[in-house]
């Protein structure tokens, strides 16, 4: 082996070690010298600290346990380094990506929510993926431990809504979903996920317009809530009222299911602080912008009425009697009709015959 | 002296038609006795309506023939004598009423069907949604109640009006006449019955709109001053105001429109709503009795009259 072979080999043992420290990027042991430490942290310039502590235990348990730091953080490539750039999950998860991360219309969708809008009009407080997935800690959802967890939800999104999430804590939905109804439905059930949009927009789960099908979903005929002897003909009354007729020839002002039910504040009738509880429920149909001059007649009996069932009581019986006077009626006036152009008909004949 | 030569003329054409009426109407009745055994009571019969008929046309002949109304007829109506059947202020309320109902109904289907795309172009697309279809509807309303008031007010203060009120009242001869109508049709009748001022199937369509006006007025009102009333009286009143409105639409659509706009005779329209005139044939041919009875005013007035004269 002659000098210039030793060089060559030097070489290209070098350009290998280049390589393959490249692939590999900095391993997880390395960035633990620092980031094991429990008390390390980063003092911000108003003087709040910042923990870096990364627990290995939760990195372990997390989908990514498989994935060295840098895949992530690819903006460090020395030690010690700088605040390392707000992580982009879309290195990874875009269409045809080849190391397998699950893909599909999500950014798409999450760029045209209310919270993608906000961020991409530069809100810094507002949330991107790791905010509600968990940024070491993203853990697969049917895990108890998972922030996107169904019972987890409503906290995860309660960490910036925090009124809401007070209120949703108290309403029928919130105490179901606590005690582990798994029907009934937490934040997303309503809002969607990705596609969260402002409610005031038209193609939002929740707008005027949509509310009473995304409630539909459960509380219709091939809805979940017969399950819990809720009754299943809401939408379908709702539909037929007024109310929905209104809504479906595109009217805003009339009440959906929001306007009376309340929406993160759902109560069961009986309820006292329920808005539709006997007691209160004359104030909530005279609402200044619904029927301020409503009575407490006006405003009793039942709501969501379906003539078509015997329950409904006169109103069924009224239904029936001008079903059958217009069945019988109609079938009459055909008949006469029928009988008339036959008569007609004869009659011209026996005169063509010259009878 | 010309003229009075084409009245001769006229005269005599006229006679001879209504000499061949009589020997008509004689073999009718021949004809239609023919085939049953001659007994008391078809004798009876036979003898009454050869008298009336008779009697009938015996009036038309003293009318025709008077020499005033020839010249009138000859003069100003060439095509024949026409009958004003419905009067300027009748004709009136008619109209106020279908434009009423048209609108009415044109804003109010809509809503008892709202799952129909037609439904959404009507009211969003044409009318430009739910607040102007509504304005619209009460707009209809207060036609379809001015109509009402102005009709109870025509049959208790105006002379015609009251008559016809008095003509509209369903009586046993129209349950005798639907029963013949009926024979007529499957054919155990040579003929219908003979109808007078008003048919049976008149004073139907007429009592028929009563009906549906207090219903729909009522019930109307209930839901447009809905915060004065209990839930269930509104929820009552939609009901009925859903239910009767289709019954409505459905009898006029079918019925009324069969018997003024579809049936062969009248295809595509009659403009009896417009002119409010008949035909001396269409008077003869849908009510007898009424023409017989003017026939007999007229001739009476005219045998007066030259009595007097001649008494002079």
């Amino acid at each position: 082996m002659n000098g210039k072979h030793l060089k060559q080999t030097l070489i290209l043992s070098g350009l290998i070690f280049i390589l393959f420290f490249c692939e590999t990027g900095w391993t997880l042991e390395k960035c633990q010298i620092c980031h094991s430490k429990k008390d390390i942290h980063r003092t911000e310039e108003t003087g709040r600290k910042i923990p870096l502590f990364v627990d290995e235990s939760i990195l372990g348990k997390s989908v990514h346990s498989e994935r060295e730091c840098t895949d992530c953080h690819a903006d460090i490539v020395e030690i010690p380094h700088k605040k390392p750039k707000k992580v982009n999950c879309k290195r990874c998860h875009y269409e045809g990506n080849p190391v397998g991360a699950p893909e599909g219309q999500l950014y798409d969708q999450f760029e045209h929510s209310v919270h993608g809008m906000a961020v991409m009009s530069g809100n810094d407080k507002a949330p991107v993926c790791q905010d509600c997935h968990g940024n070491h800690d993203v853990i697969i959802h049917t895990d108890s431990t998972s922030k996107m967890y169904w019972q987890n939800i409503p906290k995860t999104c309660g960490s910036c809504h925090i009124e809401i999430y007070a209120t949703y804590k108290e309403s029928v939905h919130g105490v179901a979903v606590a005690n582990g109804v798994k029907d009934s439905p937490v934040c997303s059930g309503c809002h969607g996920e990705h596609n969260i949009r402002s409610p005031k927009e038209d193609d939002s789960r929740v707008s005027q317009m949509r509310i009473s099908q995304t409630c539909s979903e459960c509380h219709g005929e091939k809805g979940v809530v017969s399950k819990y002897g809720i009754k299943t003909d809401r939408s379908a009354t709702f539909e037929h009222s007024f109310h929905g007729v209104a809504q479906q020839m595109g009217n805003r002002t009339v009440a959906n299911c929001a306007s009376c039910h309340g929406y993160h504040d759902v109560r069961k009738e009986d309820d006292p602080k329920s808005s539709i509880n006997p007691a209160n429920i004359k104030e909530t149909c005279g609402s200044a912008d619904c029927h301020p001059t409503a009575t407490a007649e006006f405003a009793s009996g039942q709501i969501h009425i379906n003539p078509k069932s015997e329950e409904s009581g006169i109103l069924y019986y009224i239904s029936k009697f001008f079903l059958i006077l217009t069945v019988s009626t109609l079938i009459g006036l055909f008949i006469f009709i029928l009988m008339d152009l036959f008569r007609r008909a004869k009659t011209a004949r026996q005169k063509r015959h010259g009878k | 002296m010309k003229q009075t030569n084409e009245n001769m003329n006229k005269r005599e054409s006229l006679i001879k038609d209504l000499t061949a009426n009589i020997i008509d109407s004689a073999k009718d009745i021949v004809k239609e006795t023919e085939s049953q055994e001659v007994t008391k009571d078809i004798h009876i019969e036979v003898t009454n309506r050869l008298n009336y008929e008779t009697n009938s046309l015996l009036n038309e002949v003293v009318t025709k023939l008077s020499p005033s109304i020839v010249d009138i007829n000859i003069k100003e109506q060439p095509e024949g004598r026409k009958f004003e059947r419905f009067g300027k202020n009748f004709r009136s309320q008619h109209m106020l009423m279908f434009v009423s109902v048209i609108i009415l109904i044109i804003t109010g289907m809509p809503l008892k069907f709202p799952e129909f795309g037609i439904s959404k172009f009507v009211i969003i697309s044409m009318l430009g949604g739910l607040e102007n279809s509504t304005l619209i509807h009460r707009i209809g309303a207060v036609g379809l109640i001015i109509v009402g008031v102005w009709h109870l007010i025509y049959i208790i203060f105006s002379r015609v009006g009251r008559r016809d009120f008095f003509l509209m009242i369903p009586n046993l001869q129209d349950a005798k006449d639907a029963i013949q109508t009926i024979q007529y049709y499957i054919g155990k009748r040579a003929k219908g019955p003979k109808f007078g001022r008003f048919s049976f199937i008149e004073k139907f369509d007429y009592w028929a709109v009563y009906w549906g006006m207090i219903i729909m007025i009522g019930s109307g009102a209930i839901m447009w001053y809905k915060e004065l009333f209990p839930k269930y009286a509104y929820d009552i009143g939609r009901e009925m105001h859903s239910d009767e409105g289709l019954l409505a639409t459905l009898a006029i659509v079918v019925w009324h429109f069969y018997n003024v706009h579809f049936n062969p005779e009248v295809f595509p329209m009659s403009w009896i709503w417009w002119h409010g005139q008949l035909t001396e044939s269409e008077m003869k041919h849908h009510h007898p009795l009424e023409y017989d009875e003017i026939m007999k005013k007229e001739s009476e007035e005219i045998i007066n009259k030259s009595k007097s004269e001649g008494e002079n």
